[in-house]
């Protein structure tokens, strides 16, 4: 099976480990990876910032490149979302790219997502010891509708002990461009889930985008926590050595 | 209403620092989130209903009535002719003003007890009767709290002085009514009450909203908790009841729908305290009742939203579960958002009403979280609302042009792979540089806004795409 993957901008940026992670989840279960060369991003900032134009340039772009892939996996929601629930709307007036969208969107998946659905997969890599607490990010959860995925995958690890915080569902409040445009009001929201996330007094932190994650861990070691580590579910499962 | 939208940041940052006010927000947001919660489990375990299926069947109801809108309001208008009432439709603020102050003449009106009219709201109605020699009384205990307290605008459509503690309503009821401080709730309602009974019956007309229109019979709908709106429609020889044109809905049967809908989602009850349905004049033989009944039907601007992108919006049944969810509304409550509707729904509706170039801030100050589109019955996808307002101000070049500038920069170099990678390597650089071996930065340079509240983590070393590529020659090697 010829899995494409959207390594995404910010895990190339700043957390190459994720990606890493996610290949080694893919190979493991079986799947041929490949990483198109020449993949930058998939336009979200510019559909959420009202630059269509932009957006949709980045969308075809994307869509030359992962075309000829069967599947494509990101390790985050909001890309995924991006692709999946967005992507066909930005073709509305162009019915023959919106085929073809359309058929790279349905077969665009959320990493933990296409692990548990699309693969059925039973066993991961990962040896991770510890108390955990999953954050379901926004896109993920109410896009694609990614909730026991990621926490199944959890149960297989016998090291692990996942302890639900208060209010899993709710925003960090990162929102992207809003996170510098709205500093303040996002730094409320997010004080409110870096209190939760400490109240259940897990070791991590574990969830799937990196935006929640930058923000969430910024505002933890902003907070004085230089306890509580924050990881990427791939992170998790993959192990250390991905 | 005058809108204070554009300042949306400013009074943001205010809220935030109000400790009582933050108090306040998060028990309301307890109280509302939680209430909700449990109402719509109760619709699945006690009544075995299905609640997804019931906001499907919402949608559906309002969305038949505002394709076909000009349809339902003359069969509307024909009932309610029928039943005695006159109706007139206000374009926008100033002819509801007129019409309002018009009929008060016509009547030799003094005194008006109003019951909560978000309307009345937009089109600031109380200081136009003020103007004409009326006095206007607001009955709802919320508004009634905020019209003592210098006219101060409401900050939640369901609860309009939320954001208040006992002790500044103990402060303002001393003030105002001239009788001892009391800070025993029960106490407090008794002598709200007690001035206001003297109220209703020395009224001469009475102001209502209407949560709904039904076409069928010509009825006007109120779902309250207070009772005060049956003394408001009952009691005074003249009833005026001001709503929205999209607030009609076809029958009594899609009324039961939306009733079922509307209370769960806001308030979290399975029915309010009072669901009044209200059909024409006092006649022969009844001893309730108004002699007139007018019905203002407003346009305001929704009109012009039928058949536009933002169309979903008129689905809206001001039930105020969006911003109830909102965890930007649960951090600044509602003033910040500057005119008459707060949240998500309040930052679509300020934009489409009073134009998008006066309300810049609002369709983005929202974290595009969808909590608000998962819990709306009537399904508005709220946060395409939102984006879709972010597109026109885009299209209609209101952005910054630094903003636009970076945004195609960056966008422009997103299309170019080898040039993208470098700024990408660079950037990385960068950041690593700025963390000097530590974890975090402490003070970015770009986008400074972002360590104003949070560190940034350091880039965990280089990009993907220099690791991946090494890996890609180790592994050509060693075959
Ligand atoms: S937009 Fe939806 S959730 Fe918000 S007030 Fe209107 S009906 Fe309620």
């Amino acid at each position: 099976m010829r899995v494409g993957l959207l390594v995404t901008c910010l895990v190339d940026l700043m957390r190459p480990g994720i990606g890493f992670a996610a290949l080694r989840l893919l190979e493991s279960a079986g799947c041929e990876v490949v990483v198109p060369n020449g993949q930058t991003c998939c336009g979200q900032p510019a559909f959420n910032a009202g630059d269509r134009k932009a957006a949709r340039a980045l969308a075809e772009k994307l869509l030359g490149e992962f075309e000829a892939c069967e599947y494509l996996v990101a390790p985050s929601g909001s890309c995924a979302g991006m692709i999946r629930t967005h992507y066909p709307g930005l073709f509305a007036d162009d019915e023959r790219m919106r085929g073809r969208v359309q058929a790279l969107s349905s077969r665009s998946y959320e990493l933990t997502d296409f692990l548990v659905t699309v693969l059925g997969v039973s066993e991961v890599p990962g040896d991770f010891r510890g108390s955990v607490t999953y954050h379901d990010s926004c896109s993920g959860l109410r896009e694609l509708g990614v909730k026991t995925q990621p926490r199944s995958l959890l149960a297989r690890m016998p090291g692990v002990e996942l302890r639900e915080m208060e209010e899993c569902e709710a925003c960090c409040g990162f929102g992207g461009m809003f996170s510098v445009k709205f500093s303040e009001i996002s730094g409320a929201i997010s004080a409110r889930k870096c209190a939760n996330i400490q109240a259940t007094g897990a070791d991590a932190v574990v969830l799937g985008d990196l935006g929640c994650m930058l923000n969430i861990e910024g505002r933890l070691r902003r907070l004085g926590d230089e306890r509580t580590r924050v990881l990427h579910v791939a992170e998790v499962l993959a192990g250390e050595d991905a | 209403m005058k809108s204070q939208a554009m300042f949306f940041k400013a009074r943001a940052g205010e809220k935030l620092a109000d400790a009582r006010l933050q108090v306040n927000l998060r028990q309301a947001r307890d109280k509302f989130v939680d209430g909700r919660a449990a109402a719509v489990g109760r619709y699945v375990t006690d009544l075995g209903g299905d609640f997804e299926a019931l906001r499907d069947a919402g949608a559906a109801i309002r969305d038949r009535v505002i394709s076909d809108l000009d349809v339902w309001l003359d069969s509307f208008e024909t009932k309610a002719v029928e039943t005695g009432a006159q109706v007139y439709y206000a374009r926008d603020g100033a002819d509801i003003r007129d019409m309002v102050v018009a009929i008060a003449r016509r009547h030799g009106v003094a005194k008006v007890v109003k019951s909560k009219s978000m309307l009345s709201e937009e089109a600031a109605l109380n200081a136009a009767l003020e103007a004409a020699g009326v006095q206007p009384v607001e009955t709802d205990l919320g508004e009634y709290i905020q019209q003592i307290d210098d006219n101060e605008p409401p900050s939640h459509i369901l609860a309009p002085a939320f954001h208040k503690s006992r002790d500044q309503v103990a402060d303002l009821f001393a003030r105002t009514h001239g009788r001892p401080r009391k800070t025993d709730i029960p106490d407090m309602t008794r002598e709200a009450r007690e001035v206001l009974r003297e109220h209703f019956l020395s009224a001469d007309m009475g102001i209502s909203g209407g949560n709904f229109i039904v076409a069928e019979t010509g009825s006007v709908a109120l779902v309250t908790n207070e009772g005060n709106g049956r003394m408001v429609t009952t009691l005074p020889r003249v009833h005026v009841v001001i709503t929205g044109i999209e607030k009609v809905v076809p029958t009594l049967e899609d009324l039961t729908t939306l009733l079922r809908l509307l209370p769960r989602s806001g308030t979290g009850q399975d029915i309010s305290n009072y669901v009044s349905l209200l059909t024409g004049v006092r006649r022969e033989g009844e001893s309730d009742g108004p002699d007139h009944l007018y019905f203002i039907l407003v346009d305001n601007g929704r009109a012009g939203l039928v058949g536009s992108e933002f169309q979903p919006m008129l689905r809206c049944i001001r039930c105020g579960a969006c911003m109830n969810h909102c965890p930007v509304y649960q951090s600044v409550g509602g003033h910040a958002y500057g005119w008459v509707y707060p949240g998500p729904m309040g930052a679509v509706l300020t934009s489409l009403y009073t134009g998008i170039e006066n309300a810049l801030d609002l369709p983005h100050a929202s974290t595009l979280c969808n909590q608000c589109g998962v819990v709306c019955p009537v399904r508005i996808p709220l946060p395409d609302l939102l984006r879709g307002l972010r597109e026109q101000q885009v299209e209609r070049h209101l952005r910054p042009w630094s903003e636009r500038l970076a945004m195609r920069t960056w966008a422009w170099v997103a299309r170019q792979p080898r040039l993208y990678a470098l700024v990408s390597r660079v950037a990385n650089r960068y950041l690593r540089w700025l963390a000097d071996g530590d974890e975090r930065i402490r003070v970015m340079g770009v986008a400074p806004e972002w360590t104003l509240t949070r560190d940034m983590p350091a880039p965990q070393g280089p990009t993907f795409r220099e690791l991946y590529a090494r890996r890609m020659r180790k592994n050509k090697e060693e075959n």
